[in-house]
């Protein structure tokens, strides 16, 4: 089963995607896929808050940033997947070291990976973030990050056997039959 | 009139031309303040108020003047309503009337659908 979530900043998303993985799994093998790549103290703090949340939870924390499908040959793919997020993971594609320029390839390679990847493995919740609502006018870069996530969650949206958005705790599902 | 409201990139024109079999020429979009109220589908609505904030023109009362025009027609705009409330003046004045704008369409539609990475949320 392929479960995409997202919404708003700070609704609750990780903690509900972990609580879904884990029912999920049914006592099978489970997988964080951590896809950020910390740069800095803010980003290491906010890992350290992120494994302590999943502490005993029964997770097996798998770290890759980028070309997801490579970890694929480490885990079983009958398990359970958290793979949270879709939005950190096209950050790291979308600017390549060493110069880290901005890559406009990424969204499709992106969503195309990420896709295969939620076909591979029998269970696996998609966590993204919903940052198109609002009155602001943004630089070309902005505007391509935005349009190349936006193209992630239409195609994994697509694929998925349930789209739910979290609005402040509360679910809301867009596609599927979801009992909460 | 059928309004169609969604996010940045949501699909909202994919949407619009697969619901009510409209074609890439059926769809007149904005860029400023001139609108083709004739055409079947008006897209990118939030341009054309943006615009009418600009140059000082009530966006609502030109909707309000061509009603006859767009009675039977597909309207699109983005929502643009959830972020923080913008330093700009010009973009607090384009939230404001493009959300008054919004409800006006949506008191006068008799389906209003929300695009969500791509899915139809029915509103009304």
């Amino acid at each position: 089963m392929i479960v995409f979530i997202t919404g708003g900043a700070k609704n609750g998303k990780s903690s509900f995607a972990q609580r879904l993985a884990v029912e999920l799994s049914r006592g099978g093998n489970r997988y964080y896929i951590a896809t950020m790549i910390p740069v800095d103290e803010e980003d290491r703090e906010r890992i350290r808050r992120h494994i302590a949340d999943r502490a005993g939870l029964g997770f097996q924390t798998v770290e890759c940033g980028r070309d997801i499908l490579t970890c694929l040959s480490q885990v079983d793919k009958s398990g359970s997947f958290l793979l949270d997020s879709a939005t950190a993971l096209l950050m790291n594609e979308l600017f390549l070291p060493p110069d880290y320029s901005l890559n406009p390839e990424a969204g499709e390679k992106c969503a195309r990976e990420l896709v295969e990847f939620a076909q591979s493995v029998e269970n696996i919740v998609v966590v993204s973030d919903y940052i198109y609502s609002d009155a602001a006018i943004y630089d070309e870069v902005t505007e391509t990050y935005r349009r190349a996530l936006a193209f992630i969650d239409q195609q994994l949206a697509a694929v998925s056997d349930v789209v739910l958005e979290l609005s402040a705790g509360n679910i809301i599902v867009h596609k599927g039959d979801f009992q909460p | 009139m059928k309004l169609i409201i969604g996010g940045a990139y949501q699909g909202k024109r994919e949407f619009a031309k697969a619901a009510f079999q409209l074609k890439e020429a059926d769809i007149f979009t904005c860029t400023g303040e001139h609108i083709d109220f004739s055409a079947p589908c008006i897209d990118k609505i939030e341009a054309f108020t943006l615009a009418c904030v600009r140059s000082g023109k009530d966006p609502l009362a030109i909707f309000q003047e061509h009603q006859p025009l767009w009675a039977d027609s597909v309207l699109i705009c983005q929502d643009i309503f959830c972020g923080v409330v913008p330093m700009e003046a010009d973009l607090r004045q384009w939230r404001q009337v493009t959300g008054q704008l919004c409800q006006y369409l949506t008191k006068n539609a008799q389906q209003v659908s929300r695009i969500f990475c791509g899915l139809e949320q029915r509103l009304k």
